[in-house]
């Protein structure tokens, strides 16, 4: 069989190969967000924990607890906190287990006043 | 013991699927993804997985919406209308207990009214993500977000 038909016939294939290949579409997907740590204080990570319309941001002391679970991918925090937030990417979130979805991110320790 | 239950889910549903979809109150975003698996794109019946509207013929209940407390007695009949081994997967976060607050209209979160054995969040999950889910729930693909830190310091992930 002539390799162009063959290639054709795979190039004319719209159906993914999904799990066996990664999926061209997963990269423009909205996705939850990234944490840089270091650069979270007290009163950002409040900010933040306001802006999120779906519960997923709670400060306890000196962690920002993140429920992933409750994300929405909407941005919000991202747009408080353009350097501090950033998208993460990770769009294979299903896990088994719900308290793994909530995840401890550390603040920057409070400097003193 | 769980991990002959896991073996037996993987050995009788890791070839063919029946899932009941069941929308417990959501804005239908997710079932539009839920339904965009039929299409040629993501195709799900590649997997092995079919759509069943009947739940006495179906294995997986795939539920969506904040569980309306309206929909309560329907949801748990639906539930147990289905024949064991029987698994029950939450989609999007409505389910998982985001976007609605628990109030004197709705849960919050699906878990209140019925067993929940994989979480898929997303606002909506897209297709992959659905996918992703479904193969978890059946043993096929190990999942991944307990291993994720959400923290962007250097190569952290």
């Amino acid at each position: 069989m002539p390799l162009w038909f063959a290639r054709g016939l795979r190039r004319g294939i719209v159906t993914t190969r999904y799990p066996a290949r990664p999926d061209s579409s997963a990269a423009g997907l909205p996705t939850p967000p990234a944490f840089r740590a270091g650069m979270l204080d007290h009163r950002l990570a409040d900010l933040l924990v306001t802006v999120c319309p779906s519960r997923a941001l709670y400060r306890d002391g000196d962690v920002l607890q993140f429920d992933v679970g409750r994300c929405t991918a909407c941005g919000r925090c991202q747009e408080a906190a353009p350097g501090a937030v950033a998208p993460s990417g990770e769009f294979e979130l299903a896990g088994t287990s719900r308290a793994a979805f909530v995840k401890q991110i550390p603040l920057a320790p409070e400097v003193g006043r | 013991m769980a991990e002959q239950v896991r073996q037996r889910v993987a050995r009788q549903f890791g070839r063919s699927l029946h899932i009941r979809t069941l929308d417990t109150g959501s804005c239908a975003v997710c079932e539009q993804e839920i339904r965009l698996l039929g299409a040629p794109h993501y195709d799900l019946h590649r997997l092995g997985f079919f759509f069943t509207p009947a739940p006495r013929h179906a294995d997986l209940l795939m539920v969506t919406g904040p569980m309306i407390r309206a929909f309560d007695v329907a949801a748990r009949k639906t539930y147990e209308a289905m024949p064991g081994p029987k698994l029950v997967v939450a989609t999007g976060a409505c389910a998982l207990g985001g976007v609605y607050q628990a109030d004197a209209f709705v849960h919050g979160t699906v878990d209140e009214i019925l067993p929940v054995d994989v979480w898929i969040p997303g606002c909506p999950p897209s297709p992959l993500a659905l996918l992703q889910g479904l193969l978890v729930a059946v043993d096929r693909l190990a999942e991944k977000v307990s291993g994720l830190t959400f923290t962007a310091d250097g190569a952290e992930r």
